[in-house]
């Protein structure tokens, strides 16, 4: 019985002509943006490449010079593409792209994309996130708002109860129909989807991005799966099939697009981030004065002092079987990191607090759990924006220690005027970035992830349960 | 003509009580004044915000001013500086630390009603002699999944929100009566289809003025516009007539789809289809296209431009100096220079650094203005695009008030290092009331005549398309067929 409902409304929803135009146009928008992503993609990945490529070089080109002075010219980290990035851009036209390496200092990432485009990318982009979020959910809208008001309009609900259907089969079987009719627009454009990634990127990436595609295609193919919830609750509700489509469109503006911008700004007033000012004057302050705000430089200068004239057991630094300098370089860094951990681990979090409200906020709104979910599993999100900025950070502690360890051991005696042979730039290992796991990016998610179950399942039986319940009468 | 007027009058009363006796009324008018109240309050936040930015850096100048006099005066009695590096007397230090000022852009006075795109450019600049690259990219410190989403601002509610409110007053204004049977009976009466249409329409045209009116004053009052500033009031008449502009064009847009004389629920899924393309759909395509016809370089590889240039620019540091003193002869006159000087030095590697990089640059300015270029033609495609671009160049947070910004600080720049850069070569020693004569930064508002004329080219560019709209659609009602 299911199934013959099932078929009886694909075949009404594909003989359709709005159908025809509806999906038309959102196949044709899904594939642009498919396209252009891609291409934006590949275009962005090689950039970050070459540059990589060739900022290493200038460290390795670099001539004898003071091991000091090479930690000052430092290195760039510029931030590695996923391949799933390419369906969801995520924040990273938001997020600077990359961040300079170099001694004494934490850099904040510079360069926002979005800063070099104008105005009208605050519409929103044309990426396939966008079409799978926003404009799919209003196909489901416009394929299902009249399900069963519009039975009951034309006068055929009480025939078909008459014949004996139940209102579950009814209910399923309009879902299946609905669903066949979505598979006919997803089908081909995941297929092409497919080809077009197996075409353009390598088989290894492919294959080890393939647990986050699946991982987003299941999210998506889920909160579809509300939507038809959803719309098939509101049509067994409504009066009239007008009012369905007034309730159904109300939700998805709800959720599109007031939801996403009243809880970032709620966000923000609840979990407040300091100026960039107050950011970068509080940072001096403990960088000169000490977290406790009582020591000085001169003071943890003079402490250090004590400490190894005491260690090496002589009277005087020039009589130190090392260099005082390098010692002392790399202690007021480990002072300047316990600050940058504490400064920039507090902002973080306060974002992360932000994120966090932001995923809750699905509870009203589904596309916040699905965008969420989406970004995490592309690579996109601030979770990882995060992992790489701390994996580029350790990177810069580790070469400025290299260089400062040169300087307190070879350069015994010798003040600035020390070079350091080109061998020791090798002695720098490359920066190697490997992106974090799946379940990785899922762990941050479990708040998401688990709202959209819950509107999966309260959906689907909110559907069941108001098609038995729904009126007979218009 | 009296007789019209009276049934005129009849219809308009008959319309506003039945609208007053619609449930829906009582739901959405206090809804949306809460958005309008939330999306205010959001603005003036970011506003308040700003300024206290703002006023934070302008203390800051002051006590580093007064702490470099003292210390000079402290010096002038015969103390000795802590280092040679912080000397505050030596012109390179005041130049690049101790006497910097700063480049601040104050908000709009309209600037709480729209953010625009005043979220992602930084707002002050700490000048000082070195390069541009080295202050002009103090990003304000923000959550990019906020920046992602976009402010709630009352731009937002108008852009997005109030065209939906418009549709749902009007999308069944004549398929409703035709359904219910009633637009038969009436018409039974001595009253014409026009009468009675312009009746409707006339009813909910005030609506939509009152709304309008009711949506600027409320954010006039709310968002602590300044009235007296300069400009003020021309600029909340553009924002009245934008925000007009806007409304009649959906109202047309509702008004020829009535006419068309389909079923209620046919109008309203035929206007949420032209909502979706025009707010959604033609912007966000017209983005994808704008940067596939203008691609901004990557600023990947101006990163690395730079570090080239300086790189090349340190190696040949001492040619420099020596072609860089060549090039300058005023400045080694009269003085005593040192050629190892690490200021003079630093001098001349900067200016050729900017010299190598500036083609970089320049490549990526053009390349804005390009996409801004297109952007403008092509924003008629949409009266959302249009709309957007009026309010935020109404509340000052478009691009073009930035990249005025952007030259006033070029300038700024360059007037601090003509002041400097002599009597850093001449060596210079500072006193302490010369740091009160440092070159200090003064914004100047865009003149207001360019605002006017960009605002007034989108309003007309509405007008337009929404007179067309109107008149089609008045001319298709006499072809309107009482049966569905």
């Amino acid at each position: 019985m299911i199934r013959l409902i099932a078929r009886k409304e694909f075949t009404e929803m594909l003989r359709d002509k709005r159908f025809h135009w509806a999906a038309g146009i959102v196949l044709l928008l899904l594939l642009v943006a498919l396209l252009t992503g891609g291409r934006h993609h590949r275009d962005v990945k090689r950039q970050h490449d070459l540059a990589q490529a060739e900022t290493r070089e200038q460290w390795l080109r670099q001539p004898a010079k003071n091991p000091h002075s090479a930690a000052h010219y430092g290195i760039y980290a510029f931030k590695p593409k996923m391949l799933p990035a390419m369906l969801d851009r995520g924040i990273d036209p938001y997020v600077g792209q990359s961040v300079w390496l170099e001694a004494h200092k934490q850099n904040e990432f510079k360069h926002r994309p979005a800063q070099d485009l104008t105005a009208v990318q605050r519409f929103g982009e044309l990426t396939a996130a966008t079409v799978l979020q926003l404009l799919i959910p209003l196909l489901i809208i416009l394929l299902s708002f009249s399900a069963f008001v519009g039975e009951r309009e034309q006068g055929t609900w009480r025939q078909l109860l008459s014949v004996g259907v139940s209102r579950t089969d009814l209910a399923l079987g309009k879902a299946l129909g609905i669903t066949g009719a979505l598979g006919v627009l997803l089908v081909p454009a995941t297929i092409i989807g497919v080809i077009a990634l197996a075409l353009t990127a390598d088989q290894q990436l492919l294959l080890r991005s393939l647990p986050r595609l699946t991982g987003m295609l299941l999210s998506y193919l889920a909160y579809f799966g509300v939507f038809i919830g959803i719309s098939l609750a509101v049509s067994a509700r409504a009066r009239t099939s007008s009012m369905s489509l007034v309730v159904l469109l109300a939700f998805w503006i709800l959720n599109g697009l007031i939801a996403p911008r009243a809880v970032a700004d709620i966000a923000r007033h609840l979990y407040p981030t300091p100026s960039a000012f107050e950011f970068q004057q509080t940072l001096d302050r403990e960088m000169r004065s000490g977290p406790d705000g009582h020591q000085t430089t001169d003071q943890r200068t003079a402490a250090l002092k004590a400490r190894v004239l005491k260690q090496y057991g002589v009277e005087k630094i020039e009589a130190l079987p090392i260099n005082f300098a390098g010692l002392s370089l790399q202690e007021s860094e480990e002072h300047g990191n316990v600050v940058f951990d504490r400064k920039y681990g507090g902002l973080w979090e306060r974002f992360g607090l932000q994120n966090r409200l932001k995923q809750l906020g699905a509870v009203v709104a589904p596309m916040l759990a699905v965008q969420s979910l989406s970004m995490g599993l592309a690579g996109t999100d601030f979770a990882h924006h995060r992992d790489f900025a701390t994996a580029a950070e350790a990177y810069r502690r580790m070469l400025v220690k290299k260089m400062n360890d040169d300087l307190t051991y070879q350069a015994v005696n010798q003040d600035f005027t020390y070079l350091a042979p080109p061998k020791l730039w090798q002695t720098v290992e490359e920066f190697q970035y490997t992106a974090p796991s799946t379940t990785w990016a899922l762990r941050s998610q479990a708040v998401s992830l688990s709202l959209l179950l819950l509107w999966c399942v309260s959906t689907f039986a909110a559907a069941i349960w108001t098609a038995q319940r729904s009126r007979n009468e218009g | 003509m009296d007789r019209i007027m009276k049934t005129l009058g009849i219809i308009l009363q008959h319309e506003w009580r039945s609208l007053i006796a619609d449930r829906t009324l009582w739901i959405v008018t206090p809804l949306f004044a809460l958005l309008i109240g939330y999306g205010i309050y959001n603005g003036s936040t970011w506003v308040h915000f700003q300024q206290t930015t703002l006023a934070a850096a302008r203390a800051e100048e002051g006590t580093r001013f007064a702490r470099a006099q003292e210390e000079i005066a402290a010096l002038e009695q015969g103390g000795k500086p802590a280092s040679a590096f912080s000397n505050p007397r030596l012109p390179a230090v005041a130049a690049g630390r101790s006497g910097t000022r700063y480049a601040l852009l104050p908000p709009g006075p309209l600037a709480s009603l729209s953010v625009g795109q005043s979220d992602l450019y930084p707002y002050y600049f700490k000048v000082s002699s070195q390069s541009k690259q080295t202050f002009a990219y103090n990003d304000e410190v923000e959550n990019p999944t906020n920046l992602l989403a976009g402010r709630f601002d009352l731009a937002f509610v108008i852009l997005y929100l109030y065209p939906l409110l418009i549709l749902a007053l009007c999308y069944n204004l004549l398929s409703a009566e035709r359904e219910q049977g009633t637009l038969q009976m009436i018409l039974s009466q001595p009253v014409s289809l026009r009468q009675f249409v312009l009746g409707k329409i006339g009813l909910r045209a005030l609506v939509v003025l009152f709304l309008t009116l009711g949506f600027s004053i409320a954010g006039f009052l709310l968002g602590e516009v300044e009235i007296l500033a300069e400009g003020g009031w021309i600029r909340m008449l553009l924002w009245v007539g934008i925000v007009g502009g806007y409304g009649a064009f959906w109202f047309a847009l509702a008004i020829i789809v009535n006419a068309i004389g389909r079923s209620s629920a046919t109008n309203a899924t035929a206007l949420a289809a032209l909502w979706l393309l025009f707010v959604l759909l033609i912007p966000s395509t017209l983005s994808v296209g704008v940067s596939a016809l203008y691609p901004v370089p990557s600023r990947v590889e101006m990163v690395q431009a730079t570090r080239r240039a300086t790189a090349e620019a340190t190696a040949r540091a001492s040619q420099l100096l020596s072609k860089y003193l060549e090039d300058h002869p005023e400045l080694t006159a009269g003085g005593q220079t040192d050629p190892n000087d690490f200021a003079i030095r630093t001098l001349a590697i900067q200016e050729e650094t900017e010299r190598l990089v500036q083609p970089v640059l320049d490549h990526f300015d053009q390349q804005t203005l390009g996409q801004q270029a297109l952007v403008d033609r092509f924003r008629f495609l949409s009266p959302a695009i249009v709309t957007q671009a009026a309010l935020n160049e109404v509340a000052g947070t478009s691009l073009s008030r930035y990249r005025h910004f952007l030259s006033l600080v070029d300038q700024f720049h360059r007037e601090w290092r003509a002041f400097f850069t002599p009597l850093v070569v001449r060596r210079v020693s500072l006193q302490a009331n010369d740091y009160s004569r440092f070159p200090a930064f003064q914004f100047q508002e865009e003149p207001i005549d360019s605002v006017i004329r960009r605002v007034l080219t989108g309003i007309l560019g509405m007008l337009f398309p929404t007179l067309l709209v109107g008149w089609c659609g008045f001319r298709a009602l006499r072809r309107y067929s009482l049966a569905s």
